[in-house]
C-alpha cells in the first residue's frame, strides 16, 4: 500500500499528460491505482481477518541458517571486486557449506577448491570471460 | 554441430534438474542464460528449450520411485506412479512414462511446426489495440492460474509491470523512478531478477529447511518392461495426453502442471475402471506425463508468434532471443525464420536424444535424487554468483539478484506466486508501448476500440472469464455456507 502510493506521487510529478498524449507518468500511474493499490488493501483486509499467518522459519536455527546464508552472498559481493572472484568463490562455498552443515572440514575444502577450478576453467578457459582477479593478477 | 550439444546439453541438465526437487527448469534456464550469449540466438533457445522439455521427463523419475515429485508437472504421476512401484511395476511405469513423453513431445513439435507459422501471419494484423487486448486477457487468466487467489497474482503481476518501468522511458527517454541514480538508468535488467526469485529463493528454502534425502532402490535394465495389458491401456491415454497438453500450453500460467490435472481427471472419468485410480492406474500415469511434454510445445506458440510469453520459463526464453537481438513475434517467420527452422528440427532430434538418455539411465538419473543439497546448493550459489556477474560485469546485478532472492523467499512463505511478477517485468514495456499508441491512435477515446473486432473479442473472453470466476466463488461460498449449516 505503501509502495503504491509513493508510485502514484511520484507519477504524478512525472506528468500523466492527456489521454490523447500520454506522459511518462500515466502508465505507473495505472498500474498502481488499479493493480498495486486496491489488491493490497483486499489482501491486507483479508490477511487481518483471516487469523494468524505461517511462520517465516521452522525455529531459530533456520533463521540463523538464513542470516548466515545472506552474510555469505554479501561477503562475496563485497569482498570480490578486490580479492577476485577464484578466492572469494573458493571462501564462500566453503562458507556455504558449513552454513548447510556439510560435516568435517575435508568434504568443504575439496568442494571448494573443486568449484572454484571449475569455474576458473568455465569462465576463463572455455567462455573467455574478463572477471576480477583481484590480488591473484 | 553446436546446436546438436546444445541440445544434449540442455537435455541431460533438464533431466537431472527435473528428478532434483527443489530447482526448477525456470531457475536452470535463468543460470544458462549468461553461458549461451557465446552462442547464437537458435542455440540459446535450444538449450533452454531442452532444459525445459528434459525437466519433464525428469520429474517423473523419483515421483514413481520415491513418491517425491521432481518438479510441480510430476505431482499427479505420485499418485499412481508410486503405487505402481509399490506393486514391483516401477521399470514398466518408467518405460511407459518415458516413451509416452517422446510421443507427446513428437506430436508437441509437430503442431508447433504447423500452427505456429499460420499463427504467426494471422497475429500481423495484430495492431497495438489488438495486443493490449490481448495482454489484459492474458493478465486475467495468469493471474486466476497462479498462486493460491486471483488477487495475490494480480498483486504480483502490478509489481512486476511497475519494475519494467523503472528506468529511462524508450517513447520520451524520460528517467522514471531512478531518484538520482546511475545504475537505475537502465532499469532493472530481467536476469537478475530471474535467478534471484526463482534460484536463490530456492537455495534459500532449501538451506532453511530440513531436507530428508530419498531412498532409492536399484532399477535394473531388464525391469524396464511393460506388459502387454499395460502398453494396450497406455496407448490412447498418451495420444489424448498429447493432444490436450499441446492446447493448454496456449494457456497463460503454469500450463504444464495444469495439463497433467486436467489429463488425470479426464482419464479418470474416461477410465473403464475408475476405482483404479490412486491405486496404481498405468493410465493415471502416462497420460499426464503426456499432457505435461506437449505442453511445453504449446506453451511456445504464443511466445513465438505474439512475443508474449504465458510461462515463467517462456519469459526466460524471451529475455534470451531478446539479447540476442532476436524479437519474437509475427515478424520472426520473416526476419529470423532460421531461428525458428532451427528451434523445431534441434527439438525432434532431443526428443529422441531424451528417450535414449531415460529409458537406459533411468536408474543413475535416480541416484542423482539422492545427492545431498549440502554438496550441491552452495556449487549453485557460487554459480548463481558468478554467472550473474559474468553477463555485464555488474555488481548491481549480483546485488538485485540477492535482494529479490531475500524478498522471493518471504513471498513464498506468505503464498504469492512468483511467476505473474516475472510475466510482468518481461511483458511491461510491451504493454506501456501498446496501451500508448493505442491512446495516442484513438486520441484518447477509448471506445474506439470498439470497432476492432479481434481486440472486442479479447476483450470479451475477458469479460466472460471475469463474470464466470465471480460465478464459481458465490456458488462455492452458499455451498460452503448450506453444509455448514
Amino acid at each position: 500500500m505503501v509502495l503504491s502510493m509513493v508510485i502514484i506521487i511520484v507519477s504524478l510529478g512525472y506528468g500523466l499528460g492527456a489521454l490523447k498524449r500520454p506522459g511518462p507518468g500515466l502508465y505507473p500511474f495505472f498500474v498502481a491505482v488499479f493493480l498495486i493499490l486496491p489488491f493490497s488493501i483486499i489482501l491486507y483486509i483479508l490477511g487481518t481477518t483471516s487469523g494468524r499467518a505461517k511462520p517465516l522459519f521452522i525455529d531459530r536455527y533456520g533463521f540463523g541458517k538464513f542470516l548466515l546464508m545472506i552474510l555469505t552472498f554479501i561477503l562475496w559481493v563485497t569482498a570480490m571486486p578486490y580479492l577476485g572472484y577464484v578466492i572469494v568463490t573458493l571462501v564462500a562455498t566453503c562458507c556455504f557449506c558449513k552454513v548447510m552443515r556439510l560435516e568435517g572440514w575435508l568434504k568443504p575444502i575439496a568442494l571448494s577448491v573443486g568449484t572454484a577450478l571449475f569455474i576458473y576453467l568455465l569462465f576463463d578457459y572455455w567462455l573467455y570471460i574478463d572477471l576480477p582477479r583481484g590480488i591473484l593478477g | 554441430m553446436v546446436n546438436l550439444v546444445a541440445c544434449f546439453v540442455g537435455a541431460l541438465l533438464g533431466t537431472i534438474v527435473g528428478v532434483l526437487p527443489g530447482l526448477g527448469p525456470t531457475a536452470t534456464m535463468a543460470l544458462m542464460l549468461p553461458f549461451t550469449l557465446n552462442y547464437g540466438p537458435e542455440t540459446g533457445l535450444i538449450m533452454m528449450a531442452g532444459v525445459w522439455f528434459g525437466s519433464q521427463y525428469g520429474g517423473s523419475t523419483t515421483s514413481i520411485l520415491v513418491n517425491i515429485p521432481g518438479e510441480a508437472a510430476s505431482v499427479v504421476t505420485c499418485l499412481d506412479g508410486y503405487q505402481m512401484a509399490k506393486k514391483g511395476r516401477a521399470g514398466a511405469a518408467l518405460a511407459l512414462v518415458a516413451i509416452g513423453s517422446f510421443i507427446a513431445g513428437t506430436i508437441g513439435i509437430i503442431g508447433l511446426q504447423f500452427f505456429a507459422p499460420v499463427l504467426g501471419n494471422a497475429a500481423l494484423s495484430f495492431g497495438p489495440p489488438e495486443y493490449l487486448a490481448f495482454m489484459v486477457l492474458a493478465f486475467v487468466l495468469l493471474s486466476n492460474l497462479s498462486g493460491d487467489t486471483p488477487l495475490k497474482g494480480l498483486l504480483m503481476l502490478g509489481l512486476g509491470l511497475f519494475i519494467s518501468s523503472i528506468g529511462i522511458n524508450p517513447l520520451d527517454s524520460y528517467p522514471r523512478f531512478t531518484f538520482g541514480s546511475e545504475k537505475l538508468m537502465l532499469g532493472i535488467e530481467f536476469l537478475p531478477l530471474a535467478m534471484g526469485f526463482f534460484g536463490i529463493t530456492e537455495i534459500l528454502h532449501i538451506a532453511v529447511e530440513t531436507y530428508v534425502l530419498p531412498v532409492v532402490e536399484k532399477l535394473r535394465l531388464k525391469e524396464l518392461y511393460p506388459n502387454k495389458k499395460e502398453i494396450r491401456r497406455s496407448i490412447s491415454p498418451i495420444f489424448r495426453g498429447s493432444v490436450l497438453g499441446f492446447f493448454c500450453g496456449l494457456l497463460p500460467g503454469p500450463s504444464t502442471v495444469i495439463s497433467t490435472f486436467i489429463s488425470y481427471s479426464l482419464e479418470k472419468r474416461l477410465s473403464k475402471a475408475p476405482q483404479e485410480f490412486g491405486k496404481g492406474a498405468v493410465e493415471g500415469v502416462v497420460g499426464p506425463e503426456s499432457a505435461n511434454n506437449s505442453a511445453v510445445m504449446g506453451s511456445m506458440i504464443p511466445l513465438l508468434t505474439l512475443g508474449i510469453p504465458f510461462a515463467a520459463p517462456c519469459a526466460v526464453m524471451l529475455a534470451g532471443l531478446r539479447i540476442h537481438h532476436v524479437e519474437p513475434g509475427p515478424l520472426l517467420f520473416k526476419t529470423n525464420p532460421d531461428v525458428f527452422w532451427t528451434f523445431i528440427a534441434a527439438m525432434y532430434i532431443g526428443n529422441i536424444m531424451l528417450l535414449i538418455l531415460n529409458l537406459p539411465l533411468v536408474g543413475f538419473f535416480a541416484r542423482i535424487a539422492t545427492i545431498r543439497p549440502q554438496l550441491l546448493m552452495p556449487f549453485i550459489s557460487v554459480i548463481c554468483l558468478v554467472g550473474i556477474y559474468s553477463v555485464r560485469n555488474s555488481i548491481f546485478d549480483v546485488w538485485v539478484m540477492i535482494i529479490s532472492g531475500v524478498i522471493g523467499y518471504f513471498l513464498r512463505r506468505w503464498g504469492f506466486p512468483i511467476a505473474p511478477f516475472i510475466i510482468g517485468v518481461v511483458l511491461g514495456p510491451m504493454t506501456e508501448n501498446s496501451l500508448r499508441q493505442t491512446l495516442m491512435m484513438f486520441r484518447g477515446n477509448m471506445t474506439r476500440i470498439f470497432d476492432r473486432p479481434i481486440a472486442v473479442t479479447f476483450l470479451s473472453l475477458t469479460l466472460v472469464f471475469i463474470i464466470l470466476r465471480i460465478s464459481y466463488l458465490f456458488l462455492r461460498r452458499s455451498s460452503n455456507r448450506q453444509e455448514g449449516l
